[in-house]
């Protein structure tokens, strides 16, 4: 049992970047950040497959590095910018990274989809050409129980391969 | 092109004459783009105004009996709406499959078993509330497994203490014989016996069980997270008692099912009697660990086997006894009790067989379907008896299978179900309607350059051994009687709108890609000018839950049919435009035509233009029940190589090469992501998944995602798939049923290519690395080029 029980109706106040929106709330001390983005801001993208920090699926960035948000407290994430898969595509347009998913059949049944195409956007950021066991490393993290695993590494390395190719011209 | 047979009910539409210009494209999932942007809402994301959250008590241990539960103080506390138990709930049962359980029992017969359920305005007050209720228990001695359960006799039952299915299976063995298997041994060259085991394993869905229930009084709607639409449709009307008709299911999307969600569970059940309880919408959801230790799992077994052959590699024998945990629940909707028999009497020719397989009730938790629900434990032991077998016999284990290859199946449909005495025999030789398992076995054994494996064992020096192995497997396809009867409709529109409606679920095989892409096909229009509506019970017509592959096989006949029957009607009007007789048209591409002439074309919307403003085509379509003969299966055939490193026990899969006879794909993408996930599956039941149990207690050890262990992107071999296509007359189209069981030969071909690598037979999975580390011990490394 979590220790909400201890701290039930203890209250804070946070405020935090979430998708370059400035964020306001009063927050259970026990609420997690995973909670607050789906209960609060509604931000429902961001999946609960275990709330344990074991299958990957509520993946978000935080200030440039992944963090599974169901093991970080909303109130630990007061004055960070923190990026959802809602955050990721710009005014309706697709990030590179899911189109290439889409195209690449790099999901299946989608839920663990938006946490590991976070994984691979953080990874992508730090590092433009990766390797093969680069993107493995990536998202050894983030739980596919569909299998989608080779698509997902085929999408990672054609995107890399693009942007590079993007950055040449 | 053979005469269509497809098996729908009335006429059976034309073919159509014309290249396919949509079937048999690898094109994009329907729903990806919802589902890569996080706006595809899954059932646990749907909020409704006034929701309150379930919560339920599991009972910690296996078998126990309530002495007293007390609610008083849960109830005081602020915020609780609503508790059951079984003091307010007697009388009540809920399903699953078919199976009729106690909603609250008083004694419970598998740890994890919900003792109450509470509805509160928030999680937080609804976990508190659990913990206030004081529930007072007898704990009693439990079965833990099937071997100790057959040590001592059946218990006597305590209380309201039951195990549906009991009568009819707790160890009574099922059989399949034919031929003389006495005589067979006798005729043989080469007899080998040998016991494997198979572990319990879990499907490991990423979503977990969640849904939301709202009742208003009248109507029961569900956003739930089912395999199924109508079958948890009609099993919560009858659970409830209400009428169905007043029951809507909608599952948009499913975060995953593999057999575990085939059915509405027990916390819909819950939550819509909570929903009924306090006029307000309630959600609930699984967590993790109550997944692990409250939901359906993969049966264990332990199965003997001793085969013979003559010299020259022909079998005459086959005597199989199977033992099955099957749990605190089972009944013919749930435990297959031929389905592990049935595979070994028809994966090979074998003149002789005798078959058993028993089942036993145990105090583990409820069995349903996995991923290939007996098929990969089957498979296993079978395709690791062939190389065994092969070895003795001097034979190349790929030439052994071509030598016993065979084109037809012994023991129909009807005959794997119970029968009179449990006993089938069954000598006729009923064909396939299509089978190319032995093309799959080539391009399996091409792809991974089975010329180049080293028989027996390779002379690898230190201690990482290089192997090779094979193995092959066959599944059953469709049936088309209730529950899984199926039917489709086509709607097309004056303003050209097209809409198919199919009461099935995607659950992430592209069953809504694959359905839109056959009545596109059909229509003669492109792939996006359908618009598939799917996973809920309004609109629809009777649709099969979705699993054992079912979506394509049973579904995609009747969607055509619905699809034709709405073209032919609507070359009535584009008849009347191109002055010529609706018979002579065909179409292709958003284009309708004149056969004789194409050049005389409309577009296919100007036809539906024709049509009177508020007028509706309609297409319906219902698939036929599959006939006693031929028999209709899929097959497929994988081969693996590996290293094994001998110090460290780690196996590290180089490559995965995956041949599989699916009929003809719909759509080559998706399958192939099919093949993935099963070899994911199989990968995993081959190496590192078991859910452990402890011996006297009966308690699951193994009940979160660290402990069982499932494949991370490290364990992720390189695979490759092949799908040659053969002609079937039967389905839409040719396509064949193809993703679930693609796991079932995965673990023997692991376990054939460690034996390729150490020469060591290892017959219990999970083959874990301290197995494997003892195991060469064992042989005191006397394992050529050991050190």
């Amino acid at each position: 049992m979590s220790s909400a029980q201890n701290f039930s109706g203890s209250r804070r106040h946070i405020a935090l970047t979430v998708n370059g929106k400035k964020v306001e709330a009063d927050v259970d001390h026990s609420m997690t950040l995973a909670e607050f983005l789906r209960e609060k801001l509604d931000l429902t993208g961001t999946k609960v497959g275990c709330n344990r920090g074991e299958c990957g699926s509520c993946t978000v960035i935080i200030d440039g590095m992944t963090a599974y948000s169901c093991t970080i407290l909303a109130i630990e994430a007061t004055g960070r910018d923190v990026l959802t898969i809602e955050g990721l595509t710009d005014k309706g347009k697709l990030h590179p990274l899911q189109e290439a998913f889409i195209e690449h059949d790099a999901l299946q049944c989608g839920y663990c989809t938006p946490g590991m195409i976070l994984s691979v956007k953080a990874l992508l950021d730090g590092n433009p050409h990766p390797t093969e066991l680069d993107v493995r490393i990536a998202i050894d993290g983030n739980l596919c129980r569909c299998g989608s695993t080779p698509n997902i590494i085929e999408a990672s390395l054609d995107v890399a391969r693009k942007m590079a190719e993007k950055k040449g011209h | 092109m053979a005469e269509s047979k497809l098996l729908v009910k009335g006429a059976v539409p034309p073919p159509l004459d014309r290249e396919l210009t949509v079937v048999g494209k690898p094109l994009n999932r329907y729903d990806a783009a919802e589902k890569v942007t996080g706006q595809a809402k899954y059932a646990g994301d749907i909020k409704l105004p006034g929701m309150l959250y379930g919560k339920t008590l599991h009972c910690p241990h296996p078998r126990a009996r309530i002495l007293k539960i007390d609610t008083s103080k849960a109830e005081t506390l602020p915020g609780v709406m609503a508790i059951l138990t079984k003091e307010n709930t007697k009388g009540w049962r809920t399903s699953w499959y078919e199976v009729l359980e106690i909603a609250f029992p008083e004694t419970i017969t598998h740890e994890g078993t919900e003792v109450a359920a509470v509805a509160a305005l928030d999680v937080v007050t609804a976990r508190k509330a659990l913990e206030l209720i004081e529930v007072e228990y007898e704990v009693l001695t439990p079965m833990p497994s099937a071997e100790e359960a057959l040590k001592k006799p059946v218990p006597p039952l305590v209380g309201d203490e039951e195990y549906p299915g009991r009568e009819m299976f707790d160890r009574k063995p099922f059989v399949i014989q034919r031929g003389d298997v006495a005589k067979g041994f006798e005729e043989a060259d080469v007899i080998v016996e040998d016991t494997y085991t198979t572990q319990v394993s879990h499907h490991g869905t990423i979503q977990t069980r969640a849904c939301v229930a709202s009742w208003d009084g009248h109507d029961l709607t569900v956003w739930d997270a089912a395999q199924g639409v109508w079958n948890s449709k009609r099993a919560l009307a009858k659970s409830l008692g209400l009428n169905p008709e007043d029951v809507r299911i909608i599952v948009r999307y499913l975060g995953g099912g593999f057999g575990s969600k085939a059915w509405s569970h027990r916390i819909t059940y819950y939550a819509a009697k909570l929903s009924m309880v306090t006029g307000r919408p309630v959600r609930m959801e699984r967590t993790r660990g109550e997944e692990f230790i409250n939901h359906s799992r993969r049966y264990d077994t332990k199965m003997y086997l001793k085969m013979g052959a003559k010299k020259d590699g022909t079998l005459t024998a086959i005597l199989q006894k199977a033992i099955v945990d099957i749990g605190a629940a089972a009944t013919e909707e749930n435990y297959y009790c031929r389905q592990i028999i049935w595979h070994t009497a028809n994966l090979h020719a074998c003149p002789n067989v005798y078959l058993e397989q028993t089942g036993v009730s145990t105090n583990k938790q409820t069995t349903g379907p996995t991923r290939s629900p007996m098929n990969m434990q089957a498979i296993f032991a079978l395709e690791s008896h062939m190389d065994r077998m092969a070895v003795e016999l001097g034979i190349d284990p790929l030439e052994f299978r071509m030598k016993n290859y065979t084109t037809y199946q012994s023991v129909g449909t009807a005959e794997a179900h119970m029968m009179g005495d449990g006993t089938t025999t069954f000598a006729a030789k009923i064909p396939y309607s299509s089978k190319i398992l032995d093309e799959c076995m080539r391009l399996a054994a091409d792809g991974i350059n089975w010329e180049k494996r080293r028989a027996p064992i390779s002379d690898d020096k230190g201690p990482v051994k290089r192997g090779m192995g094979m193995a092959s497997y066959l599944v059953l396809q469709g049936v088309g009687l209730y529950p899984y009867a199926a039917e489709a409709k086509t709607a097309i529109k004056n303003d050209g709108t097209i809409d198919l409606y199919v009461g099935v679920v995607d659950i992430g095989g592209g069953q809504k890609t694959i359905l839109g892409m056959i009545a596109a096909e059909e229509l003669g229009v492109r792939a996006d000018d359908v618009t598939v509506i799917i996973g809920d019970t309004q609109d629809t017509l009777y649709a099969p839950s979705c699993h054992a592959s079912r979506c394509t096989p049973e579904m995609g006949p009747a969607v055509l049919q619905a699809a034709a029957e709405a073209r032919q009607k609507l070359f009535e009007h584009a008849a009347f435009l191109l002055d010529t007789d609706a018979k002579r048209l065909g179409s292709k591409d958003g284009l309708i035509y004149v056969k004789s002439d194409p050049s005389r074309s409309i577009p296919f919307k100007k036809a539906c233009q024709n049509m009177a403003p508020d007028e509706t085509i309609i297409g319906i379509g219902s698939r036929a029940p599959n006939p006693a003969e031929p028999m209709m299966a899929t097959f497929g055939a994988q081969a693996v190589e590996l290293e094994v490193d001998t110090d460290t026990g780690l196996v590290n899969i180089l490559k995965c090469v995956a041949a599989q006879d699916f009929g003809k794909p719909i759509n080559p993408k998706l399958c192939t992501s099919q093949v993935y996930g099963g070899i994911e599956f199989g990968v995993g039941f081959a190496l590192t998944e078991e859910g452990i149990y402890d011996s006297k207690t009966g308690k699951l050890l193994s009940g979160n995602l660290s402990e069982y262990r499932m494949p991370t992107s490290m364990d992720f071999p390189l695979v490759q798939v092949y799908l040659p296509e053969c002609e079937d007359p039967y389905f839409a189209y040719s396509a064949k049923g193809a993703g679930e069981n693609t796991n079932a030969p995965t673990p023997a071909a692991i376990r054939n290519a460690l034996y390729n690598a150490t020469g060591i037979w290892f017959n219990d999975l999970p083959i874990t690395p301290d197995k494997i580390i003892r195991a060469v011990r064992a042989t005191g490394g006397e394992t050529k080029g050991m050190h």
